[in-house]
């Protein structure tokens, strides 16, 4: 869910219990005011009646069109004492001109005349349908609420859009960053201390990912290239013994059993360290390669070592394409898809390389698809075959990617097939 | 004294391989620099070594050598200032600088002082020979650059082959198999290091070298045919190695 939907729904949860409380309250407040009005009225009535009463003077008329009522009964001593004060309360009268009950405040009070005869005094004035009241208020706080809560949503966006740009700027630059790829910097023009510190965080992240990614680029790099002279030490120390002692027939099987491992582990070594040399750009030099005629010769002399396979190998397409490259990558690059051919091809089988001027296709039998996603990652291997190196596709990936060139593997037709594409904008 | 002098004058102009090649080896690495030690020895070259910039500079200063092997990465000094100081000298030493640091620009940075080679480490030492013995025979300016080994005879600028002077015809891969092994006689080459040398960069990640055994095979047919008095000796599972016929 998107940040400002929750904003939006958590905002529209948030208000509906306030607002309710808010309703209650108000209601009761308005109950509270209304009665104390009409409370007032009665009591200053009640005071005009009392003082005619005691005066002897003519009592208003009931129908004197001001709707209170009001009725004098004469009580007794025990009665006055146990009824004492004013007291409020809401009823439902009687109401004969409209022949129907109506809820009314009425007060009720004690007085006593001159001969010491106690009365009680009942005023009545019409009060209002709190049930009404009641309906009005949830009605008017319903409509008040919805045009709230879109004033309110809209606003939001409004503002968050505005204030969260940053945000989604550095949003979309962490998606268009890849490790140990050129970068933009991180954008940081904004004013908002929060997001500044955002933004210079998130830099500060990824130079600590480049740095980590330099070092392990480079560990491995180091690595090899330690390894390297022992491992020719180790060769010729074993090619030594070869040559100047007269080993036994046993002793001259172990040693090539040595010699076999050591090859595959120089071979794994010389490749990690063409793939770091690669990564690290350490192919500045360029000249016109024409890829037709290395696809040939590349195809030639694998078709020589090939040879006892009986494997077709179709070349068709251009004659000649010139491409300015590195020589070294270009040769490593169709070596090795042209090798994983003829490797993989089953015996009889055929290979077809197709050459144009934006794309080159290789293609071989083969029985099940490869995984795609994973068929250029380093050391994947579809087979367990001996002295495979499990680098091949990725040397070849690392150099498409270095040139910016689509390297992509598709299945069909019982058929395995590699395509390297270039881009168009590029020459 | 003259006469002595005239003496030696004459071998070397006849039969400079009687002469022993003096060498030094600087190489911080005591495991490859022993290692080449022996080998050359076995070369019949009178090796020296050192293991540091001070020294290499020292023997440098001290006496003459025919060829210096010269690791420019050494733990007290980069290795390009003895080229320098050989240079300021005014000394004739054949310069082959050996290093790790395989790029371009240390290679012409190397070449440009003046170095006659460049070998990237790690080689075989059957490729060191080689090159020792190209940069001699270079330096020696002999006119005749062909290689001799029994009553063979290969002449790298026409790419004719002789058995007794006698040309024999060899197909380009046979003639480049028997010019590789003419360079590193005596040697035991791998058979992945001579399909690479042979074949092409990638050919030595190859998974099976019967393109190699079926090329060598025409190749020694060839030979003895023509009656030739050296032989390409298989050593199982490792290679090959060019001897005389006892």
């Amino acid at each position: 869910m998107k940040l400002i939907t929750r904003i939006a729904l958590r905002l529209t949860l948030a208000l509906a219990p306030l607002m309710t409380l808010w309703a209650v309250l108000f209601y009761f407040t308005m109950i509270e005011e209304i009665n104390d009005e009409m409370d007032d009225n009665l009591e200053a009535y009640s005071e005009t009646i009392i003082v005619r009463m005691l005066n002897h003077r003519e009592l208003p008329s009931l129908d004197s069109g001001s709707n209170n009522s009001y009725s004098i009964e004469p009580v007794d001593s025990l009665y006055a004492a146990t009824h004492d004060g004013i007291v409020y309360s809401d009823v439902e009268v009687y109401i004969p001109e409209r022949e129907e009950h109506e809820p009314a405040r009425v007060l009720t009070t004690i007085f006593q005349d001159a001969k010491g005869q106690y009365y009680q005094l009942r005023v009545a004035s019409p009060s209002f349908e709190r049930d009404e009241l009641g309906e009005a208020i949830l009605k008017w706080l319903g409509l008040i609420y919805l045009i709230l809560l879109v004033t309110v949503i809209v606003v939001t966006l409004l503002v968050l859009r505005r204030s969260m740009r940053p945000l989604y700027e550095l949003l979309q630059w962490l998606d268009r960053y890849l490790p140990g790829r050129k970068h933009d910097p991180v954008p940081n023009n904004t004013n908002i201390p929060e997001f500044r510190r955002l933004n210079e965080a998130a830099e500060k992240a990824v130079e600590r990912s480049e740095h980590l990614f330099e070092q392990q680029k480079n560990f491995i790099g180091n690595a090899s290239h330690e390894l390297q002279t022992p491992l020719a030490v180790i060769g010729n120390r074993i090619e030594w013994i070869v040559d100047n002692t007269n080993p036994t027939e046993e002793q001259l099987e172990q040693l090539v059993g040595i010699n076999h491992s050591l090859s595959h582990i120089v071979k794994l070594n010389k490749t990690l360290l063409l793939l770091t040399k690669i990564d690290n750009g350490q192919f500045p030099e360029v000249s016109d390669v024409d890829v037709a005629t290395m696809v040939r010769e590349e195809a030639s002399i694998y078709g020589e070592i090939y040879e006892e396979r009986n494997i077709k190998c179709n070349i068709s397409g251009a004659e000649s394409l010139v491409v300015p490259m590195n020589r070294t990558l270009a040769i490593t690059l169709i070596g090795n898809l042209i090798r994983n051919a003829y490797i993989h091809s089953p015996e009889g089988g055929s290979i077809d390389i197709t050459i144009n001027f934006d794309r080159l296709e290789i293609s071989n039998d083969g029985t099940a698809a490869l995984d795609a996603e994973r068929v250029f990652d380093r050391f994947y291997r579809a087979t367990k075959r001996e002295g495979s190196t499990g680098l091949g596709l990725a040397l070849v990936k690392a150099i498409g990617d270095y040139y910016s060139l689509g390297v992509e593997y598709h299945f069909a037709d019982n058929r395995h097939i590699f395509t390297i594409i270039r881009p168009k904008n590029l020459n | 004294m003259r006469q002595v002098r005239n003496i030696f004058y004459f071998y070397y102009k006849i039969a400079p391989d009687l002469c022993p090649m003096k060498i030094l080896i600087v190489e911080d690495e005591s495991s490859l620099r022993e290692l080449m030690q022996r080998t050359l020895q076995q070369e019949r070259y009178v090796v020296e070594t050192a293991a540091d910039f001070a020294q290499a500079e020292s023997k440098i200063a001290a006496y003459d050598y025919d060829c210096v092997l010269l690791d420019i990465m050494l733990p007290d000094g980069n290795g390009l200032k003895l080229l320098e100081q050989l240079k300021a000298m005014r000394k004739r030493e054949n310069v082959i600088i050996i290093s790790a640091r395989d790029s371009l620009e240390d290679r012409i940075a190397g070449l440009e002082q003046g170095a006659d080679d460049y070998l990237p480490k790690p080689f075989h030492l059957a490729e060191l020979v080689a090159r020792i013995r190209s940069v001699i025979r270079r330096s020696q300016g002999r006119g005749d650059m062909s290689l001799r080994m029994g009553n063979v005879r290969l002449d790298p600028d026409s790419s004719r082959v002789f058995i007794d002077e006698q040309e024999v015809v060899l197909l380009k891969k046979e003639f480049d198999i028997l010019h590789y092994f003419l360079q590193r006689p005596n040697h035991l080459i791998d058979k992945a290091v001579l399909a690479e040398a042979v074949w092409g960069d990638h050919a030595d990640q190859a998974d099976n070298f019967h393109f190699v055994y079926a090329q060598v095979k025409n190749l020694r047919r060839k030979l003895d045919l023509a009656n030739a008095t050296i032989e390409l000796k298989a050593i199982y599972g490792f290679g090959y190695k060019l001897v005389e016929r006892e």
